[in-house]
Parts: C-alpha cells; sequence; structure tokens
C-alpha cells in the first residue's frame, strides 16, 4: 500500500446512510482493503415513531480464549490435506450404535424383534427423552420464532 | 415496464488488452486506462503442453533453431518468454542528462507456431500428447519417440515456495502435523448440546411442551 499517514485517511464507521456508504464505494480513493458495512442487521423494531431495542438482537460475539492455540489462521502449504467424507446421520448412527448391534447379533442378546436385551445408554434413548434433552439448551435460535412487532404490543403494558 | 435492476456491463476479457505486464501492475493500468482497444484473436488450446523450466526450440525470427528454456508463460495470450533468446535492445532511467543504461529485454513467442518444445532424449522438436500412465498420472508423451517428457520442477514453484515440502512456515500458519490430524469425535449430541457440555452448563428444567396449530 505504502507509506501513509493513517490519521489522514477516512476509515469511516458504521454511520450514514446506505446512499452515502454506496457513494464512498465508488470513490476514486476508496481503499478495498477497509470494508464499507451496507447491510447491518437490525437490532430490535419500529414501533410507530420509535425505535425499540430488542436487547436479545443485539449480536454478542464471544471469542474464546485463543493462547497456546495451536490453530492459526492460515494453512502450511506443506499440510497434505485429505479429502474426508461427508458426515452425514448414517455415519453418526454407525458410530455411535453399530459396533453394539454387531456385538450383540454375534453373542445372540437380541430378543425376537431385534431389539437389544442390555441396552446401552444410547440404545435405551426414548425419543422424546432425545427431544426433550435437545430444547433443554435453550436455544430457540432454530425452535421459535422471532416474535413480530404487532404480537410484542402486549409488553407495553408491562412498561 | 419499470426496469428495477440497473443495466450492468459485464466486464469482458476483450475489454482489457493482456500484455507481458500482469495485470494487478500500474503498467498493465496505464495501458488499459483509455478506450478499450480491438480485440485480439488467440488460439484456444485445449491441453497447454508448456511449462516453466521446458527446453524449446524457436522456430522464427533472429534465433531460429536456437534451444533455451522457458522462464515465463502468459496462458492469456498463448506466449512464452524463453530466457535469452528473441531479445531487443532498450534502455532504462533515461533522462535530459544520463543517456540510460542499455538492457535486453527478451520478446514472447507464441506457443502454437513460434516455439516447439523438444525431446530430451535426441535434443529434436516433437509434438507432444497427454497420455495417462498404468499409476494413472497424466504424462507427456512426445509423438514422434514415444518418450514420455516431465514437467519440470520449475513449473511448480511459487512466490511462497520452490517445493511445497521447503516451503517456511510463518507465523501465522497452522503446522502440518496439526493441520493433519483428525480430532472430530462424533457424539449423539446437538450442536448446542455439544456447546453447553464444553462449557460445562449443566440443565435440570425441562422445557414446557409446545403446540402447533
Amino acid at each position: 500500500m505504502g507509506k501513509k499517514n493513517f490519521r489522514s485517511i477516512f476509515i469511516g464507521n458504521k454511520r450514514g446512510s446506505r446512499i452515502y456508504k454506496e457513494t464512498r464505494i465508488k470513490d476514486p480513493d476508496y481503499i478495498s482493503d477497509i470494508p464499507v458495512y451496507t447491510d447491518v442487521k437490525p437490532i430490535g423494531y419500529r414501533y410507530g415513531k420509535e425505535y425499540r431495542v430488542i436487547p436479545e438482537m443485539i449480536p454478542d460475539i464471544i471469542v474464546p480464549d485463543l493462547t497456546d492455540c495451536p490453530l492459526k489462521p492460515y494453512v502450511s502449504y506443506r499440510a497434505n490435506v485429505a479429502v474426508q467424507e461427508e458426515f452425514t446421520a448414517k455415519t453418526l448412527f454407525s458410530f455411535v450404535y453399530e459396533e453394539k448391534i454387531k456385538k450383540d447379533f454375534a453373542n445372540q442378546k437380541l430378543d425376537a424383534s431385534s431389539l437389544p436385551l442390555e441396552p446401552s445408554d444410547a440404545e435405551s434413548l426414548s425419543s422424546e427423552t432425545a427431544y426433550l434433552e435437545a430444547r433443554k439448551t435453550g436455544s430457540d435460535i432454530f425452535s421459535e420464532r422471532i416474535p413480530r412487532h404487532w404480537e410484542c404490543l402486549e409488553l407495553k403494558s408491562d412498561k | 415496464m419499470i426496469q428495477y435492476l440497473p443495466y450492468q456491463r459485464k466486464r469482458r476479457t476483450q475489454d482489457f488488452r493482456f500484455t507481458t505486464n500482469r495485470p494487478w501492475t500500474q503498467e498493465f493500468k496505464r495501458e488499459n486506462e483509455g478506450l478499450p482497444r480491438s480485440e485480439v484473436f488467440i488460439e484456444p488450446i485445449k491441453d497447454w503442453s508448456i511449462f516453466r523450466g521446458d527446453r524449446v526450440e524457436i522456430l522464427v525470427g533472429r534465433d531460429k533453431g536456437k534451444h533455451g528454456i522457458v522462464s515465463q508463460i502468459f496462458e492469456e495470450r498463448n506466449w512464452v518468454i524463453v530466457n535469452g533468446m528473441n531479445w531487443y535492445y532498450r534502455r532504462i532511467g533515461e533522462s535530459d542528462d544520463y543517456p540510460g543504461t542499455i538492457i535486453r529485454q527478451e520478446l514472447p513467442l507464441l506457443v502454437t507456431t513460434e516455439v516447439s518444445l523438444v525431446d530430451p532424449s535426441d535434443n529434436k522438436i516433437t509434438k507432444v500428447v497427454w497420455r495417462y500412465t498404468e499409476d494413472g498420472e497424466k504424462v507427456r508423451v512426445s509423438s514422434r519417440t514415444g518418450r514420455i517428457i516431465p514437467v519440470p520442477a520449475a513449473a511448480n514453484e511459487t512466490y511462497d515456495y520452490k517445493v511445497k515440502s521447503a516451503y517456511l512456515e510463518g507465523d501465522k500458519d497452522t503446522k502440518s502435523d496439526v493441520v493433519e490430524k483428525v480430532t472430530f469425535q462424533p457424539e449423539l449430541k446437538t450442536f448446542d448440546m455439544d456447546v453447553m457440555k464444553s462449557m460445562g452448563i449443566e440443565e435440570d428444567r425441562t422445557p414446557k411442551k409446545s403446540y402447533w396449530y
């Protein structure tokens, strides 16, 4: 890039309307290494004139402690990166259940309907328990909808 | 009818005149600043057969009949630059008082008509075909003698390394032994459950039943 006095370069921030940011990108002095963010996700909703911030919508970036982490941003050219097969539900099933089933079959520990006589933890897991265990995490990102703003009208009375 | 999308003219190769200056250089930018020049017609080559470090014979010009080593390749123009061949004199650093230093600059040669690969067994020109060996390796075979002409090692050279195994790992590079290690242990857990386990979060409460109507 060459020697530049960084104070004289306007790096910019998230502020500014979309049109302003678009004109900045087309500017000949624009440095493409420093990005201009035009796609900012909302952190709430507009209710009439006011804008209501929902704290849960503000992204919380959690970065783990990276001291002594052997993984770095780039991969060395020397590494022979092997092509791995796709990890499907079938692979997971075979990893968790296959060995036990084969052993039970060999030792005749399966009953008339091919169910195990001595089930392991994974085999005795019912679908209801598994569903509840998965929901215990409390994460509603995939299971529950984000409420629309008109559905939040009830909250107004709480305030 | 209202046109909602603006007309976006795609950038075509004809909009640029490719030269011996690489596209990211200032010289290329200067050459392509003005109006786009007339299109250069290039013969499309299906299997590119000449690589850096190959011995070739020059078929035209002052150096006709001479052998040289390929030092640079420009696939966009079907050009090669043969080291020390097909040169011309030019001056560098000319100014009002200084006449400039005279240097030799090689001119590019067309791969299709002006240059030909040399068979190492008898040092004569030959046409080359790509074939597969018994091991499944794709190799160049001379159509005249039938001898395999191996691709030179200089063809796999890059700015970062001469040979991949000789690459010097930097601070931001993950070491090769770390990359090759497989540490994935499949478990009967969802992604969220796995994160909870690794963070040591324990949850006893069960969520209430919810219904979709």
